[in-house]
């Protein structure tokens, strides 16, 4: 009898104790730093029911390994555009009942026309935000402001450089060399880009791989210019009182896209799609301008609850300025050339 | 059944040890030997038996590059250990009087372990930055006019912070090495007429080689696998071996080449571990 209630009480316990889990109205969601902020979430847990669970990526490259971990743990996802094809060819996202998504419609042409995010006719990525890979500047540092990729190949900036650790490395160096299709570079381009990066290496004080790590490199004194997520770094150092000009130079900057996955057979699909009707509503987009200072997919949510001055500071009202990106592509089979010649950069 | 209960202490005590060796090291070992001989083809990479990933390691330059540069850090890391903890260890044992003093100061070198390793990397970071702590009193005390930035983001940083982080495992086997030797040796070894100099050089310095052998090991290991420092305090030139697994796993998602890269890296390790485990022994039987 005794074993009998004791053994009613456990399972009781356990219940209790996973049911939060269990619940059907909560979502994992693997994402950037700010894109599941308390500021906009919790309004939508208030009103959807839904609770959100956000894990923090530092990386697009986190998402492959993460996932291939193991399924059932995330059931939303936003990797960049250079990588939401390698979500679709890995086939850890299913594709996307847009009929189900009420701004679909309003999301900018320029982005559904992607082809990272699409395949067989289906869409498999939701766009939600986008910025440019600007570079950055210490102001005190510049008697005139600089103006091309070449300022990060000065001799006089020794030790005060600073560029992204990342493949991306590859297109910047590509561009100084004047070859401007970045995403599609020749063996032999592609080896042009890595000399100029070996050459630039003596003058390169730090490689950063986060943003945080920007920011410290720039308040330490450590470095004057950079690349940088456009519109992220800047306001954080800000922030800091440490003033920062971002420019797109001469040769022109990438520009990068993130976009809502739903993560394979989730068992949550009615409050992924009621996360993902919120965030390409004014909710989420004004949501992320705010708290990352990154621009938005959906041009009509945006220009109703962002500021006119926001509005115009993030280029919603500017296609040309989006035209002039040059917005990231997957290099699917050339993938691993471009992360070989980046890594024998660093190797050296 | 009264077999098997006769005989289950005995089971427990030797079945918990080799499942234990089974599940967490030889399983994962086997995983990771596997992976090693599969191909990368996009978007991850399929099940084969070829020994291209080994063959690139050893012909493409940038992995020899950085195993060359990590072997050269892991070696200043235990040198540069040796000649902080020898005297230390040295002094604490014989010449230091106080046996509260002595087990205070012990304690001092043992200390940081409890301390997160990514802080007292990180603390580093802001000791020999341009605007850190090193170059605020340089300048105070005149002896530089304006910040270097020769401190930080450098193979230097790296040496400083490794020896910094990993210098007990170097302090702790000597100083025990040190502790078992019988003073009365080094009496024995004046009364025969040596001086303090040679009884070090031919007593105490042989008799406490095992120690330094574990402590070369230790640190050496240690600092070869590393990747927080090179991530914090390392500049551009400043990738290890480490880094180069992790990007393979990560970035370049080709988890064969990382894993023929661990493979290698496993290899050498055993190999260090294996011959300092010989010359403890040689150090043992020669010594006593």
């Amino acid at each position: 009898m005794t074993t009998k209630k004791t053994m009613i009480g456990t399972l009781g316990i356990l219940a209790m104790s996973t049911a939060p889990v269990l619940a059907e109205g909560t979502i994992n969601v693997l994402t950037w730093e700010g894109y599941a902020d308390p500021s906009f979430i919790t309004q939508f847990e208030e009103q959807s029911g839904c609770s959100v669970n956000a894990t923090y990526v530092g990386s697009n490259d986190d998402f492959a390994p993460k996932l291939m971990a193991g399924g059932g743990v995330y059931d939303l996802i936003t990797p960049s555009i250079d990588t939401t094809k390698l979500m679709i060819d890995l086939d850890f996202v299913e594709p996307l009942d847009t009929a189900m998504i009420d701004g679909w419609n309003d999301i900018y042409p320029k982005f559904l026309a992607l082809d990272g995010i699409q395949k067989d006719g289906a869409y498999y990525g939701m766009p939600y935000s986008w910025g440019a890979i600007a570079f950055m500047y210490l102001d005190d540092a510049f008697e005139t402001p600089p103006t091309s990729l070449n300022d990060l190949w000065r001799e006089d900036l020794k030790g005060k450089i600073s560029l992204w650790d990342d493949k991306s490395a590859i297109y910047v160096a590509a561009r100084k060399n004047g070859d401007m299709d970045i995403y599609n570079l020749s063996d032999e381009q592609i080896a042009a880009a890595q000399a100029a990066l070996v050459e630039q290496k003596p003058l390169i004080r730090k490689y950063w791989s986060t943003a945080g790590e920007l920011v410290d490199l720039y308040k330490a004194g450590e470095v004057v210019i950079s690349n940088t997520w456009a519109g992220y770094q800047s306001s954080l150092l800000a922030a800091e009182d440490v003033k920062v000009t971002e420019f797109i130079p001469e040769e022109g900057a990438e520009g990068w896209m993130d976009s809502w996955m739903v993560v394979k057979d989730t068992p949550n699909k009615e409050c992924a799609y009621k996360f993902l009707n919120m965030q390409i509503s004014e909710l989420g987009q004004c949501g992320v301008a705010n708290v990352n200072g990154y621009s938005a997919a959906n041009a009509t949510a945006a220009k109703n609850c962002m500021t006119p001055e926001q509005f115009t500071a993030l280029h919603q009202d500017d296609p040309a300025y989006l035209d002039s990106l040059l917005i990231w592509q997957p290099l699917a089979d050339r993938f691993e050339v471009y992360t070989n010649a980046w890594n024998s950069v660093k190797a050296q | 059944m009264s077999i098997l209960r006769r005989n289950l202490p005995g089971v427990l005590v030797m079945g918990i040890p080799v499942l234990w060796i089974a599940l967490f090291m030889l399983l994962p070992y086997g995983i990771i030997v596997t992976y090693s001989f599969w191909l990368k083809k996009y978007p991850t990479f399929i099940p084969a038996f070829q020994f291209g990933n080994y063959i690139t390691i050893f012909t493409d330059p940038q992995y020899v590059l950085v195993f060359l540069r990590t072997l050269k850090i892991s070696i200043l890391v235990s040198i540069a250990s040796f000649l902080l903890a020898y005297p230390f260890a040295y002094w604490l044992v014989f010449r230091c009087r106080s046996a509260a003093l002595r087990t205070w100061l012990y304690m001092a070198v043992i200390a940081p372990l409890w301390v997160s390793y990514l802080l007292r990397a990180y603390i580093w970071k802001t000791i020999l930055g341009t605007e850190g702590v090193l170059n605020s009193f340089l300048m105070s005390i005149g002896l530089i006019d304006e910040p270097s930035s020769l401190f930080l983001y450098n193979q230097f940083a790296m040496v400083v912070t490794l020896t910094y982080i990993f210098i007990p495992f170097m302090v702790m086997p000597i100083y025990t090495a040190l502790e078992k030797i019988p003073t009365n040796l080094t009496e024995a070894s004046a009364d025969l007429g040596m001086g303090p100099w040679r009884s070090f050089w031919h007593v105490t310095l042989p008799l406490s080689l095992p120690g330094v052998a574990a402590g070369f090991t230790l640190t050496f290991c240690l600092s070869f696998g590393d990747f927080i420092a090179p991530f914090l305090v390392g500049g551009p030139d400043g990738n290890l071996i480490a880094n180069v697994i992790a990007t393979q796993f990560g970035a370049a998602l080709n988890w064969p080449l990382g894993s023929a890269l661990a493979i290698v890296m496993l290899i050498v390790v055993l190999t260090i571990v294996s011959l300092s485990d010989r010359m403890e022994r040689k150090g043992l039987s020669g010594g006593i």
